[in-house]
């Protein structure tokens, strides 16, 4: 499971995971935004984003290849649309889109991987994001796990019964709509239990997430010198 | 001797219409641990449901002296621990330490008074060591000592468990046992583990379709309504296996 891995990935030690949450989605922020406004043809500026996050990766520790190899989750749809830009006459954009989305993911993946979920989440709330928006990540992630589980005891059940048979597709497509159904019917459900034990302790309709950390001077310091670093690479 | 619980006439029905409660009248009395026996929808649990006003029949219910109503949810809340049959749906937030915080913070409590106690709690428990884990990474036996814990943290005069046992392997049932029967609270069983109601119950009642028809000591419970299969001949089990299938 990759949230697993994830989770593994932030329980580390680096200077990286020690910084406030907020410096390193400021920081990641600042990334994005340079990235997305870099002209397509300023190679230098993306080999040195790139080398700036293999760096960054080393020092936190994290596997590169890992990492490198989990960010090309994002290639098969920044490549549906560099194709489509590719035949549009546009190979230069084409390129720049597909180098950007890659690059874009493998910060995410940085971020995610030297900060654990309650502290990110902790850091995006501080931040002012909608307590509402960090209330659906957190129960996201927290069910994910435990709807993929119930979902692959279901794919089980299903092939415990097909007896090495292989079922015409349209039936098999039936049962699959089907067994999405009982998903969905049993997400409902857990839900409601969910509420329930939520009422059970005094849940009122405001949620309080801890906050362990403390925004320090290394952070700060952290913060800008990554976010100055990024718009010297860009303007210089 | 003043009743914890007092329940008068309670009716309750879904949405759908299916009469879930029908005329129950129901006391739980210092001390007591009380052991709800009943076939699967026969109302345990919704009428557990009702006592700190998650489900709202019609009826009276009085919790410590507390009629139950809009106004007194809150301090029922904080009186009634109820502790959820799946563990998963009770730890819903993203650390342990995140978890067991949640009730105190809701009742007011300081963010590092409630994290203190928390953490004391979890020792209590036995579980010290997992403090800062996602829930997902623990057990079956440690998710539901940290669900109890959750809820032993908020002090409640009142346990209210929910199949306590379920998904349990017989050493991880044996620890929760130990801890249950250390536990000074007055208590609330929904249980079909007759062998975990004889160990801990002073008195059972039974459940059959919304009411309850009748309440004593466990074995008596058990025996008359055919509740402990371990009396049966192994020919009445072969029996009861053909009719069925």
């Amino acid at each position: 499971m990759h949230h697993i891995l994830l989770d593994r990935w932030g329980q580390g030690a680096s200077p990286l995971h020690r910084r406030d949450a907020r410096a390193k989605i400021v920081a990641l922020l600042v990334f994005l935004i340079l990235l997305a406004t870099t002209p397509g043809n300023a190679v230098a500026i993306l080999i040195t984003d790139a080398a700036l996050l293999a760096s960054a990766i080393l020092i936190a520790g994290l596997p590169l290849r890992g990492v490198l190899l989990r960010a090309m989750v994002v290639l098969p749809f920044s490549l549906t649309f560099g194709l489509i830009s590719w035949l549009a006459g546009e190979p230069a954009r084409a390129l720049a889109l597909v180098e950007k989305s890659y690059l874009s993911t493998v910060a995410v993946l940085l971020l995610a991987g030297t900060t654990s979920l309650p502290l990110l989440l902790g850091g995006l709330e501080r931040l002012g994001v909608p307590r509402l928006l960090v209330l659906v990540a957190q129960f996201l992630y927290r069910y994910l796990f435990v709807l993929s589980e119930q979902s692959r005891n279901m794919r089980l059940a299903a092939a415990c019964r097909e007896g090495g048979a292989r079922a015409a597709r349209g039936f098999r497509f039936r049962a699959a709509t089907g067994a999405l159904a009982v998903l969905f019917a049993r997400s409902y459900n857990r839900a409601e239990g969910i509420h329930q034990a939520m009422q059970a302790r005094g849940f009122s309709g405001r949620f309080s997430i801890l906050h362990f950390q403390r925004f320090g001077a290394l952070d700060a310091a952290f913060m800008l010198s990554v976010s100055a670093f990024l718009v010297l690479v860009r303007v210089g | 001797m003043t009743p914890l619980i007092e329940v008068r006439d309670l009716h309750f029905q879904y949405e759908d219409g299916t009469k879930a409660l029908e005329g129950i009248n129901f006391t739980l009395l210092p001390g007591e641990t009380v052991a709800l026996l009943g076939a699967n929808g026969s109302g345990k649990t919704t009428f557990v449901l009702q006592l700190n006003g998650v489900l709202r029949g019609t009826g009276s219910i009085t919790v410590c002296g507390l009629p139950l109503t809009k106004e007194t949810l809150p301090q029922i809340r904080s009186k009634i621990g109820m502790v959820f049959q799946d563990s998963d749906e009770q730890l819903f937030m993203p650390t342990v330490l995140d978890d067991l915080t949640f009730g105190l913070l809701n009742q007011g409590v300081p963010e590092q008074e409630a994290i203190a106690k928390s953490k004391l709690a979890l020792q209590q428990a036995g579980l010290a060591h997992v403090w800062n884990k996602a829930p997902y990474h623990l057990s079956a036996g440690e998710k539901r000592r940290v669900a109890l814990a959750g809820v032993l943290v908020m002090e409640p005069e009142i346990l209210v468990l929910d199949e306590p046992t379920t998904f349990l392997d017989p050493p991880a049932e044996r620890d929760l046992l130990q801890l249950l029967s250390e536990l000074p609270q007055a208590k609330l069983i929904v249980t079909h583990n007759v062998r975990l109601a004889s160990a801990l119950a002073t008195r059972a009642v039974f459940f059959e379709r919304g009411q309850l028809v009748a309440s004593g000591s466990v074995d008596e419970i058990a025996r008359r309504f055919g509740w402990n299969y371990a009396d049966l001949p192994a020919a009445d089990l072969r029996y009861s296996a053909q009719r069925r299938f």
